[in-house]
């Protein structure tokens, strides 16, 4: 359904942006890309849906040319950005509907299509409220919903679940399991490991505008099996360079408020981890051994961290 | 037809105008607060007809262009574009409903301006004409102008720039009986036979004859707005 060939687009100004990326999603797939901030998932998106020209390469929806056709591509894809933006003046159904209209629904359809959508998703109290009173995860929900209204043949998500509640996030994820079973394919990029861990079928890792792997998520994470994952909540920033001198520790990443330490399977391995995080004067709220996810596979590629927050 | 719900850019901006009613007040009333005194005081007829022009003038190119702006800073408009809808005709609508949209505020002044100086009805047809030549003209130069900025305040800037040395053209204050190439330059601006057509509303005798001032406005604004529409997938790109 999509098939990317060689993108680069970088940013004149700061020099970022995508080079070389090559990708292809099949119709029922769900592929995820997953990278963190700044490492051109959002450029990536914005070639792909046709806003903007990329400096080099090709990619074609279907059989529609995504420089040649972009009518055509567009009308074939259902867009939502990372931030999503309304006429805030009309009504959430205003909204949708002149979105439903524009990307050809049918008068006597569109009524329909986005009552069951304003249901689902949770909004149909407040489809008549001015969507400049609506919440930021409405919002979100409103965009999910003129993104899919069309019936598009291929999703582009940015950063989809960003701002959903819970229940929201679980309503989303099912309907994007309905899209796949019905043979639509579906982009994901965001930077939330563990929706694209049990959402996707495929991922690919991007890392400063470069893709440096792709698989599906247990053979990704199968790369890293003789590791473990010792996950420690901290009462305080610490210095952590020191705990990768303990021996059997390969890295250790900050992740929001903790701290995550890769380190081979021997024993004793937690209880030198804990000596060290105490000798670099951590405070340890909690502590718990999981095993690897997608995101220390990001890590062991790229030795960077997905989010960027320091412990 | 139904406006709303919107299932057009133009039904959407007309949703819009007549959705905020303080606003929607504010809007009709500027121009008739703006206009009726000047007609019904005893000021010369060449600046009552100049101020009528001057305001249809303002009210064109700093309405579309700032509406404009403020919708791509927002990033709407450039999630519209990224609909199948032709961004030409994207922009066409955006035109066409502002200069529409400005023509309804500017009428109830107009109709005010025609009772109070009665004057031969084809004079009175051109005059109205000229009136929405001129804004479909002013709309053009106010969407050209969100080519080049994303900031309201350089879109009245720019504006000003522009419609400086045209106003002057026209003749709305001075260059009132051109000559020479000033003479052959104000025969391409639309506003010129606005004024004219206002003028003699107003009682004072023109070069322009009606009917003129219904065809070379008609052919520049058309000009205009094929211009403007080519300029459609710069303007709706992202910035």
């Amino acid at each position: 359904m999509l098939c990317a060939q060689r993108i680069t687009r970088l940013y004149e100004t700061s020099g970022r942006g995508v080079s070389e990326v090559s990708l292809e999603i099949q119709p029922g797939e769900v592929f995820g890309l997953l990278g963190p901030n700044g490492s051109g998932k959002s450029t990536l998106l914005r070639v792909l849906s046709t806003a903007i020209a990329p400096d080099s390469g090709t990619f074609r929806v279907g059989y529609a040319d995504g420089f040649q056709e972009k009518r055509e591509v567009r009308a074939k894809i259902g867009l939502m950005v990372d931030r999503p933006t309304h006429y805030g003046d009309l009504t959430g159904w205003a909204n949708a509907y002149f979105f439903a209209r524009a990307y050809g629904v049918e008068e006597g359809k569109a009524d329909g299509v986005l009552a069951e959508l304003f249901d689902y998703f949770g909004l149909a109290e407040y489809k008549d409220e001015k969507v400049k009173t609506y919440s930021y995860g409405m919002g979100k929900k409103l965009a999910l919903i003129e993104a899919m209204a069309h019936g598009p043949e291929l999703l582009l998500l940015d950063e989809p679940s960003l701002g959903l509640d819970y229940t929201s996030q679980l309503a989303y994820q099912k309907k994007i399991r309905e899209f796949a079973s019905a043979g639509v394919a579906i982009f994901v990029a965001s930077n939330q490991v563990d929706e694209v861990e049990g959402l996707c079928d495929r991922v690919a890792f991007l890392h400063r505008g470069r893709l440096v792997a792709q698989g599906t998520p247990e053979a990704l994470i199968s790369s890293l099996r003789t590791l473990r994952r010792i996950v420690a909540r901290l009462h305080n920033p610490i210095e952590y360079a020191f705990l990768e001198k303990t021996p059997g520790v390969e890295r250790a990443v900050p992740e929001g408020r903790d701290l995550v330490v890769h380190c081979v399977e021997r024993p004793g391995i937690v209880a030198d981890v804990v000596a060290g995080i105490v000798r670099c004067g951590g405070d340890i709220v909690s502590l718990s051994v999981e095993r690897p996810n997608l995101e220390d596979v990001y890590v062991k590629l790229t030795g960077e961290a997905l989010h960027d927050d320091e412990a | 037809m139904r406006l709303n719900p919107p299932d057009a850019y133009w039904k959407k901006d007309a949703v819009l105008f007549f959705s905020k009613r303080l606003a929607l007040f504010v809007k009709m009333l500027y121009p008739v607060a703006l206009i009726v005194p000047v007609a019904a005081s005893d000021i010369p007829a060449q600046y009552a007809a100049a101020v009528v022009g001057i305001v249809a003038v303002m009210a064109g190119t700093f309405g579309a262009g700032e509406s404009l702006t403020v919708d791509l800073n927002d990033g709407i408009l450039v999630r519209v574009a990224l609909t199948p809808l032709s961004p030409r005709r994207i922009v066409f609508e955006i035109l066409a409903v502002n200069a529409f949209l400005d023509f309804i505020q500017l009428l109830p002044a107009l109709l005010i301006v025609y009772v109070l100086h009665p004057a031969p009805l084809v004079w009175v047809l051109a005059a109205t004409f000229g009136v929405f030549a001129t804004l479909v003209t002013a709309n053009c130069i106010g969407i050209f102008i969100a080519n080049f900025t994303s900031s309201p305040a350089d879109v009245l800037l720019y504006a000003t720039a522009i419609l400086a040395p045209l106003i002057y053209l026209s003749g709305f204050f001075r260059n009132t009986n051109p000559t020479g190439l000033l003479a052959a330059l104000r025969g391409f601006v639309p506003f010129a036979y606005m004024n004219d057509a206002l003028k003699a509303v107003f009682g004072l005798d023109v070069q322009s004859a009606p009917f003129e001032v219904f065809v070379y406005p008609s052919i520049i604004a058309a000009v205009l707005v094929f211009g403007v529409c080519l300029t459609a997938p710069r303007l709706l790109s992202p910035r």
